[in-house]
């Protein structure tokens, strides 16, 4: 539970030109967990203290592939202060869980730990002890051996072949192949992204301790009934046995929306010493404990007339994914929708390799999908001497190009005009190499990028409480994106009560169910939820003052009453002026409650078990005769220096369309920390590999570079968006993944106007450049 | 079990405490003395989170073991604030929204303290260099280096 109760002088009035109340949804509120986080005082899911709380830690795989032959665990287990030493053979059995589409899972056990190893870093054992550094002692006295079968390093192995055709994947219209021979202009290139790392600042762990057979499990989670769920199925339990709290998030990108093998260990290690235990990844376990973003290889074909208009492209994807798991980065998202093109090809193949199965990272997807196509159009530009801004609005797609429906909000256009006159994109000159600062070249680059809009229905409680005050509830999450903001603003402006008043509780399965925070939905299934609720309880509370007997209200014989500033009155101001604490008193409740659930009516229980619990029951962004989807418009400045070859980016101004805002402040804030994981995409990035042992060796954050402060220019975003009513119920699309989308390419174009040099190969670092 | 006995000040509190020679400083001041304002973000001296000032200086607390804090002077997140006045670093991460998720927000506070006490008037670069070793992976950092720079504004004229 989680109650922000720091106080802080500031204005109620936003600094939004248009005058919007800071507090009202829309304005600048400052964020109101904020206090909590900057005095220290947020407790994390890991920080709560228990009584007679032990540690474990992880054993993982030296090898890539084989068996585990055998555990020593003598040592180990003789070690000062170890509780118990787990292994394949020694801990408990469970059994397989579905997974988040809520397939029925096989019917067979589930073991955390592996005998058969299928990639470098996989948990084989674990150790738990009574304090921290006696688990970590302990474990490096595990003695594992193997038999070693050679392995597959990554897609430029030899052995990876093409891999599987994924043909779900696959979009097709008109001849793209016949069209792409006949066109006078023709460009084909092939784009590459390595494997890149989440990295949330705060490594992945949990605390779990059971009591009889209900589990409470404290950890970071951007999905509590989805990983609650998960530990129900592994432990055999009811779902409603499991308790998930996660009152505060240190970021996940898309890495913690899963419950994982590791949280299984310390459950299980839990339940067989019979007390608390807490798990926390090594930050190097975090680079193999759960997937990054897949590498990807994509060749892009484009089919042109002279004038730079587009008659067709071909294209063609592939990930790599895990020698057991199966995971699709759809490389032909963007490149399906950006441009209009008469003909269009794109498929898509997965090839195994011996790596932990990877996983969602900020626009999974989208952003290298972006990278190829973004990359590819710029070329186009230059092959056929047309200025790369002008290109992209010869070939705007006036309509959803593959769903053939109308966009329902598209301000890429405005996004175009907004960002190049910001920054002085006219003044570009447009051969390469052409501008210069002394020995730096510097580049200009453009480029878009989009993602869709994902919706789901969702639930909330607002409870207006005896003394006026206001309690929001629901088990959705806030790792940063400004949901307990975002939620207290929503509430404020529907009851018509100060934001101060409102308490937003999140991050504990106990409350109001909620889905994943994923895909940049949360705020606008949330906003939506808490909006309906409160307006229930809104409807409850003038219905109370209209027609309890007891109320001062009750002689007026209105049919209507408002509610502002926390005080209720007639809307003509001739009738009685009371509190909200005042009306309860006098009708005698001590609160009024109203659960808020955008599920459609005839929903059953299953149906709403499955909303919170799988991605089953998402509402598809084409749905109906709309195509939804956030766009944007990065342009960058690189300066290289022309001797080293060293990049840095000097400027950046984005324009981005995430609909309506509804906390401008937070949402650009989202937006710029998106834009600087580009950066680190586009110039740092990158998992290196040990081709010997399969075998990541930069996994830790003083070798896989992500940006510093010293890294990053001064980023200017613009809102171009405008309310979307087919998107949310507010009017807001997604926010959290768009800002990345096309920072890298828009790098890459810039890169080439400085130096003359296409990197079609991420990240761009000095060797590729001289 | 026993330990070595640590005798050390903590914002401006004497405090005493039992470790083992092997916990790290910030280890001891997150799971013995419940100060969890110190984060721990990779626990080898390459992200800032654990921060702290020791005697004037700023450290990576996880780098530093529990037992040398003997005799010396503690200063963490949790000393910024007087009661419900915040300091004015605080004040203006806020105001700016220079923290998202929060992690990495008290080793930011900490260091952007020291910056000032040794450089009350610092230029962007300054901050941007002085602040290198703390990563932030949601915010972006402008947001952190106007913050700093509003707060250097006003604690000049203070
Ligand atoms: S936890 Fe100390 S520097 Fe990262
Ligand atoms: S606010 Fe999340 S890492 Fe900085």
């Amino acid at each position: 539970m989680t109650v922000h109760n720091i106080r802080v002088g500031e204005s109620k009035r936003g600094d939004a030109s248009d005058g919007t109340l800071a507090e009202a949804v829309g304005g600048r509120l400052s964020r109101v967990d904020g206090p909590a986080k900057i005095t220290g005082a947020a407790k994390y899911a890991v920080e709560q203290q228990l009584e007679g709380l032990a540690y474990a830690v992880l054993v993982e795989s030296t090898i890539a592939s084989g068996k585990v032959r055998a555990i020593d665990t003598a040592s180990a287990e003789a070690s000062p202060g170890v509780l118990r030493v787990l292994t394949p053979d020694t801990i408990i059995s469970l059994r397989t869980a579905s997974d988040w589409l809520g397939t029925t899972p096989p019917d067979k056990p589930y073991c955390p730990l592996a005998r058969d190893i299928t990639f470098s870093g996989q948990h084989v054992a674990a150790v738990v002890a009574e304090t921290f550094e006696q688990a970590v002692a302990a474990a490096a006295l595990v003695n594992v051996s193997y038999d070693e079968t050679p392995s597959i390093v990554d897609l430029s192995d030899g052995k990876a072949g093409d891999g599987i055709a994924i043909d779900a994947m696959t979009k097709e219209w008109g001849d793209a192949p016949a069209a792409f021979a006949a066109a006078p202009v023709r460009i084909c290139a092939a784009y590459n992204t390595p494997r890149e790392y989440q990295a949330p600042m705060e490594p992945h762990g949990l605390i779990a301790r059971w009591e009889g057979d209900r589990l409470t499990v404290w950890e970071p989670s951007q999905w509590l009934d989805g990983m609650a769920r998960t530990y129900a199925e592994w432990f055999e339990v009811p779902f409603e046995n499991v308790r998930l709290v996660s009152p505060y998030i240190g970021g996940g990108f898309g890495s913690k929306a899963l419950a994982l093998s590791h949280g299984a260990v310390a459950a299980s290690a839990a339940k067989m010493i019979g007390r608390p235990v807490k798990l926390v990844m090594t930050r190097p376990q975090t680079f193999t404990g759960y997937g990054g973003r897949a590498a990807t290889r994509q060749t892009v074909t484009i089919g042109a007339d002279r004038d730079g208009v587009i008659q067709s492209i071909v294209h063609r994807g592939v990930n790599e994914t895990s020698i057991d798991g199966m995971w699709v980065e759809p490389l032909g998202s963007v490149t399906s929708i950006m441009y209009a093109t008469p003909n269009f090809s794109s498929k898509q193949n997965v090839v195994r390799v011996n790596s932990v199965v990877p996983g969602a990272m900020r626009a999974p997807g989208e952003n290298p999908s972006a990278f190829g196509i973004e990359s590819a159009i710029d070329e186009l530009a230059y092959e056929v001497g047309i200025d790369p801004l002008e290109i992209r609005l010869r070939n705007y797609a006036e309509q959803d190009p593959h769903a053939k429906k109308a966009w329902s909000t598209r301000q890429l256009r405005e996004a175009f005009a907004a960002g190049a006159e910001r920054f002085g994109w006219s003044r570009r000159s447009p051969k390469p190499r052409s501008m210069r600062d002394g020995n730096q070249l510097i580049g200009w680059g453009v480029a878009a990028g989009t993602y869709p809009v994902r919706r789901a229905y969702g639930e909330a409680v607002v409870r207006i409480l005896a003394d006026g005050s206001v309690e929001v509830e629901s088990s959705s999450i806030d790792m940063g994106q400004g949901t307990y903001t975002i939620l207290a603003q929503t509430a404020a402006e529907t009851l018509g009560v100060p934001a101060d008043d409102v308490v937003v509780k999140l991050g504990d399965s106990r409350f109001a169910r909620a889905g994943v925070s994923g895909g940049s939905r949360l705020a606008g299934v949330m906003t939506g939820a808490v909006h309906k609720a409160a307006t229930s309880a809104l409807d409850q509370l003038v219905g109370l003052a209209i027609s309890d007997p007891r109320s001062p209200f009750h002689a007026l014989q209105a049919n209507t009453l408002v509610v502002a500033n926390g005080r209720i009155g007639s809307p003509r101001g001739d009738g009685p002026d009371v509190s909200i604490a005042e009306l309860l008193k006098s009708v005698g409740r001590d609160r009024i409650e109203a659960t808020g659930d955008t599920m459609p009516a005839n929903s059953t229980a299953e149906d709403r078990y499955k909303n919170y619990t799988t991605i089953a029951m998402a509402l598809p962004h084409t749905e109906g005769d709309y195509s939804r989807y956030s766009w944007c418009a990065h342009f960058i400045e690189v300066r290289v220096d022309e001797d080293f070859g060293t990049v840095r980016v000097s400027r950046v101004v984005s324009a981005l369309d995430s609909g309506r805002l509804y906390n401008p402040k937070l949402a650009e804030s989202q937006w710029k920390g998106g834009i600087i994981m580009g950066i680190g995409q586009a110039l740092l990035e990158e998992g290196i590999m040990d081709r010997r042992h399969g075998r990541i060796v930069n996994n830790n954050l003083a070798d896989y570079l992500v940006p510093t402060n010293a890294d990053i220019p001064d980023i200017e975003v613009i809102s171009v968006g405008i309310p979307d009513p087919h998107s949310s119920a507010l009017g807001g699309k997604g926010v959290g993944e768009l800002g990345i989308v096309g920072v890298a390419p828009a790098i890459a174009n810039a890169v080439f106007h400085a130096t003359g040099k296409r990197v079609r190969d991420l990240p761009i670092t000095l060797e590729k450049l001289i | 079990m026993a330990g070595i006995a640590v005798s050390t000040t903590i914002n401006g509190d004497i405090t005493e405490y039992l470790c083992q020679p092997d916990e790290t400083l910030l280890d001891v001041l997150r799971d013995r003395l419940g100060l969890t304002g110190a984060k721990e973000g990779c626990g080898t001296g390459d992200c800032g989170a654990c921060s702290i000032i020791l005697d004037n200086r700023l450290v990576c607390s996880c780098l530093v073991l529990g037992a040398e804090a003997e005799g010396r002077r503690i200063e963490t997140v949790e000393g910024m604030a007087h009661g419900d006045q915040l300091h004015t670093l605080q004040q203006k991460f806020l105001e700016h929204a220079a923290l998202q998720c929060g992690i990495c927000t008290p080793g930011f506070l900490i260091a952007a303290k020291d910056l000032l006490a040794k450089n009350p008037d610092p230029s962007e670069e300054e901050i941007r260099f002085g602040l290198a070793g703390n990563l932030c992976r949601c915010t972006g950092y402008d947001k952190i280096v106007r913050a700093v720079q509003d707060a250097a504004i006003v604690m000049k004229g203070a």
